[in-house]
């Protein structure tokens, strides 16, 4: 085979794969500008005339206080988990202390517990603590992050110089200083990468708050997205355009951040 | 910083995990299990009945071993499908033949992000009996006499399950796949390249066996996640706003329904039974633990 032949077979799958990928998201987004009696009659194939009207609709059911809790939510979640990591991280990473590998084992091993694990007693617990009524039951989980501990400890640990840390400390350094001067600037992608994954696992996070979140005013979007369907039944279109604008905040934090997920992936979790 | 031992700033930088992960972690789950050996509604007073909840289980009316195969199922058709066909686009994407990578590979991870409740109602949407797409398309093209009743048949519903979780899927295990690549030494492949090996010969013999790690990786985190599976058929088929108003729990005749989805139903949904659903919640994560056992000692076995 010739290159130039290698070449359009390659972009022949690719771009039938990626087809493949986009074709709901596109039949999503062009549903969302019809009127919903058009939806059932015909296929609709290029953008229709109605977004305009079916914005409106969405809107009236307050999604914009639906967006913002999921913005408080998942950016609270994520920064609280990221910071936490980075600090057990750095312990693990560039400390010695007792019983260190035994517990770094056992944090490993809370990463394979499903997460539903302790969900009916939490969901007590928040009652308890009179918290079922505030967003922090969805924030609390994600801060404790396994996973990220894990992923901050194998980073600092090939990322950071051991050298440039203890020169720090004889130059009358703290230990806090050193972390946030020294180390933090060395794991920008191993903090974007992570912020990317806890902000997304957050973000669509559903069953804690359906079984949790007891009032509308409290809802975030995959809430938000369900209850769409309760208040608008006849109105597809519009409900469909609620996806879309779920959906559309992921897509684009992805988007900008794609590439340096992607290496800091590279960098940090899959050398065996 | 070995010189120093005793030392307070390693327990300070842990603390603050420790702290949430006692209260907000460990907590819960001690006390879900204290709550699984008991009988209660949440409301009234807790009885303690032993392993009375663990026992009914092995109940077929529980429903519990037949979620476990139905998410297996759908573990193990799926989970192969999403490995080849990442492993394929990883591997074009990586070739030299592909431009704009950075545009198709964004293109083919969005499905993966995108909230599983969104998915869930795209692909109810879709596969409608009445409105849908597939069914519109079918007719249009005369394949079809009329609309093929797509999730009120069992094998049906579970083949667009299979579908939805393979679309959704493979874009995860493409970046991992090409995160792996990247850490391929380029030498191998030019050395291979100038002993006449093909393209195709190259990629089984140094490419494949390099990115056994990863391969591990992919099963171990694809079945603790596909173990848990909830959102997607539950969106599907569970009528929770669009389509239909009835609230189907697992589908026709519970062909779809999960583990963690009867959890929810048992405790939240049809019935309020915590002490049971918290002992579904720990039948589920034995199984998760025998699979992560057995994935790491596959592992050790390799590596060794």
């Amino acid at each position: 085979m010739n290159a130039a032949l290698r070449k359009t077979l390659a972009t022949t799958a690719i771009s039938i794969l990626s087809l493949v990928s986009l074709l709901p998201f596109y039949i999503m987004i062009v549903m969302g500008t019809y009127k919903n009696e058009d939806l059932f009659t015909r296929i609709v194939l290029l953008p229709g005339n109605y977004l305009l009207q079916n914005l409106k609709t969405v809107s009236a059911s307050r999604f914009d206080l639906v967006y913002m809790n999921s913005l408080i939510v998942s950016l609270s979640s994520t920064a609280l988990s990221v910071f936490v990591s980075a600090c057990a991280g750095f312990a693990f990473a560039k400390h010695d202390f007792r019983h260190k590998n035994k517990l770094f084992a056992f944090i490993l091993l809370t990463m394979m517990i499903p997460g539903q694990l302790g969900i009916v007693a939490y969901v007590i617990e928040m009652r308890y603590l009179q918290l079922s009524g505030t967003l922090l039951p969805l924030i609390l989980p994600w801060i404790a992050n396994a996973f990220g501990v894990f992923w901050m400890t194998q980073f600092i640990r090939s990322a950071v110089p051991t050298e440039v840390l203890e020169s720090a400390k004889m130059d009358g350094c703290s230990s806090v200083g050193v972390f946030f001067r020294i180390v933090i600037p060395f794991i920008y992608p191993a903090i974007t990468t992570l912020s990317l994954l806890v902000f997304l696992w957050s973000w669509n996070n559903y069953l804690l708050p359906l079984i949790i979140v007891n009032k509308p005013e409290l809802f975030t979007i995959p809430l938000g997205i369900t209850s769409l369907g309760d208040a608008y039944r006849t109105d597809l279109a519009a409900q469909i355009l609620g996806l879309t604008l779920g959906t559309l905040p992921v897509l684009v934090l992805f988007a900008i951040g794609s590439k340096s997920f992607v290496r800091g992936l590279t960098a940090g979790s899959v050398k065996g | 910083m070995h010189t120093v031992k005793k030392n307070w700033a390693p327990y300070a930088f842990l603390s603050p995990y420790m702290l949430f992960y006692t209260v907000f972690g460990l907590f819960p789950i001690v006390f879900s299990f204290y709550v699984s050996l008991t009988s209660w509604d949440g409301i009234g007073d807790k009885t303690f009945v032993g392993l009375a909840n663990y026992k009914y289980l092995f109940d077929p009316d529980s429903h519990f071993f037949q979620s476990v195969g139905n998410t297996l199922l759908f573990v193990a058709v799926t989970l192969p499908l999403q490995m080849a066909i990442g492993l394929l686009v990883a591997t074009l994407l990586y070739s030299r033949w592909v431009k704009w990578k950075g545009f198709f590979q964004l293109v083919n991870f969005m499905p993966y992000i995108v909230t599983p409740v969104a998915v869930g109602l795209l692909f109810n949407l879709l596969f409608d009996w009445q409105a849908g797409f597939v069914n519109k398309v079918l007719l249009q093209l005369g394949l079809v006499d009329e609309g093929v009743y797509w999730l009120g048949e069992p094998l049906y519903a579970r083949i667009v399950i299979a579908v939805m979780l393979i679309w959704k899927g493979f874009g995860y295990t493409m970046v991992f796949y090409l995160a792996g690549m990247a850490n391929v030494p380029k030498d191998l492949h030019e050395a291979a390249y100038v002993d006449g090996a093909s393209g195709l010969r190259a990629f089984f013999s140094i490419t494949l066996p390099l990115l056994k790690p990863v391969t591990v990786f992919i099963v171990i985190t694809g079945i603790i996640g596909g173990l848990q599976l909830l959102e997607e058929p539950m969106l599907l088929l569970g009528g929770s706003g669009m389509g239909s108003s009835v609230a189907v729990i697992g589908g026709p005749d519970r062909c779809c329904l999960t583990t963690v989805w009867n959890m929810y139903d048992t405790a939240y949904g049809s019935t309020t039974r915590y002490g049971l659903g918290a002992a579904i919640a720990y039948g589920l994560c034995l199984i998760i633990a025998a699979f992560s056992f057995a994935g790491a000692r596959l592992y050790k076995g390799d590596s060794e």
